[in-house]
C-alpha cells in the first residue's frame, strides 16, 4: 500500500476564515500575511500615500475581519478585501481633506519613499499613476482589479456589485483615457 | 501606447511601496488590534432585539390606548352615547322598548334577565338604569 503524499498545499482562505471565526488568531495572521502585499500594491496604485500604506493595510484587515460575517463567498476573499481597501482609502481621503494633513493625490507623486526609487520610476509609470487619479473611482477600481490584479470581469463584477458587461465598459473607458494621458 | 503596455505598467504600479510593507509585523499588529477591540456581535444582536421588542411594545400599547380613549371607537359606544343623550325626551314605554332593543343588540350576555323585570320599573328607574348601562 502506497503511503499517502504529504499535504503541502496551503489551506484555502475559506478554511482560514472559518478558523478565525472560531477564535483562531493564527488563522487571521496567516490571512494577513497571504494578502497584505497585493492589498498594499492595490492601495498604492489607487493613490495611497506611501507613508500611510502600513496603516491603511492594517485598517483594511481590521474592517474585513470585523465584517467577515457579511462575506458570502460571492467572490474571492482577496477581491473582497481589495474593495474594502478602496473604501478605507476613500475615507482616508475625506479625513485628509478635512484636516489638510496630506492631500490624497500627493501620495504616489511624492510621498515619504526613497528619493532614489522615485528617480528610477519610469516616466510612463508616473504618468499612469497621475492618470489614474483623473478617473472616476469606479473606473480606477475596475482598471486596477483587471490590469494590476489580473482578475476576470465576472470576479470584478461580483465584488463591485455590477455586471461583467458594465465592468468591461468601465475598463475600456479607463484604458482609453489612460492612453491619452500617458501618451 | 498599447493596452498591453498599459497593463504591464499597471502590474508594476505600487510594487516598490508594497515591498516596504513588513507583512509579519502587520499581521502581528492586526491580531493585537483585534484582540484589544474584539468584535461585539452578541451585544449588537442583543441591542437590536431589544429595540425591536421596544418598538412592538410601543405599537401595541399605543394602539390599545387609542382604542380606549378614542370616542366612538366601537359601535357599542355609539349606541350608548346616543341613548344617554336623548333619554329625557322618551316616555316610559319608549324607554322599555329601547332598553329591550339595547339589551338585544349589545347586552344580552351582560343583563340576560333584565327584560323580565322592566315592567316593574318606573320611568325614573329606567332612565337611571340606562345611564348606568
Amino acid at each position: 500500500m502506497a503511503n499517502p503524499l504529504p499535504r503541502t498545499e496551503l489551506p484555502p482562505d475559506a478554511e482560514l476564515i472559518a478558523a478565525w471565526q472560531g477564535g483562531d488568531e493564527q488563522a487571521a495572521a496567516e490571512l494577513v500575511e497571504r494578502h497584505a502585499r497585493p492589498l498594499a500594491r492595490y492601495l498604492a496604485g489607487a493613490g495611497a500615500p506611501e507613508a500611510e500604506l502600513d496603516d491603511l493595510v492594517q485598517e483594511t484587515f481590521i474592517r474585513a475581519f470585523r465584517g467577515v460575517d457579511r462575506f458570502r463567498g460571492h467572490c474571492q476573499f482577496r477581491t473582497w478585501l481589495l474593495t474594502i481597501g478602496g473604501n478605507v482609502l476613500k475615507d482616508f481621503g475625506r479625513r485628509s481633506a478635512r484636516t489638510r494633513v496630506m492631500p490624497l493625490d500627493e501620495g504616489v507623486r511624492d510621498g515619504a519613499g526613497d528619493p532614489h526609487d522615485h528617480a528610477v520610476a519610469s516616466e510612463a509609470e508616473t504618468l499612469l499613476a497621475e492618470g489614474l487619479k483623473l478617473l472616476s473611482r469606479l473606473q480606477r477600481e475596475v482598471f486596477l482589479l483587471r490590469a494590476q490584479q489580473g482578475l476576470e470581469y465576472e470576479e470584478i463584477a461580483a465584488a463591485l456589485a455590477t455586471t461583467p458587461g458594465a465592468a468591461r465598459v468601465h475598463y475600456h473607458h479607463a484604458v482609453r483615457r489612460l492612453k491619452e494621458i500617458v501618451q | 501606447m498599447t493596452e498591453e503596455r498599459l497593463n504591464e505598467l499597471a502590474r508594476k504600479l505600487g510594487t516598490r511601496a508594497a515591498e516596504r510593507v513588513d507583512v509579519e509585523a502587520t499581521a502581528r499588529r492586526v491580531v493585537e488590534r483585534l484582540r484589544e477591540q474584539p468584535v461585539r456581535r452578541p451585544i449588537w444582536v442583543q441591542a437590536t432585539w431589544l429595540r425591536i421588542a421596544a418598538a412592538v411594545v410601543i405599537l401595541v400599547g399605543g394602539a390599545f390606548t387609542l382604542r380606549q380613549i378614542w370616542p366612538g371607537a366601537t359601535p357599542d359606544d355609539h349606541v350608548t352615547y346616543f341613548i344617554a343623550d336623548d333619554l329625557g325626551d322618551l316616555s316610559t314605554d319608549e324607554l322599555r322598548t329601547l332598553l329591550t332593543s339595547f339589551d338585544q343588540i349589545i347586552a344580552e350576555s351582560v343583563v340576560p334577565d333584565s327584560t323580565s323585570d322592566l315592567q316593574e320599573l318606573d320611568a325614573q328607574q329606567l332612565r337611571e338604569l340606562l345611564r348606568e348601562g
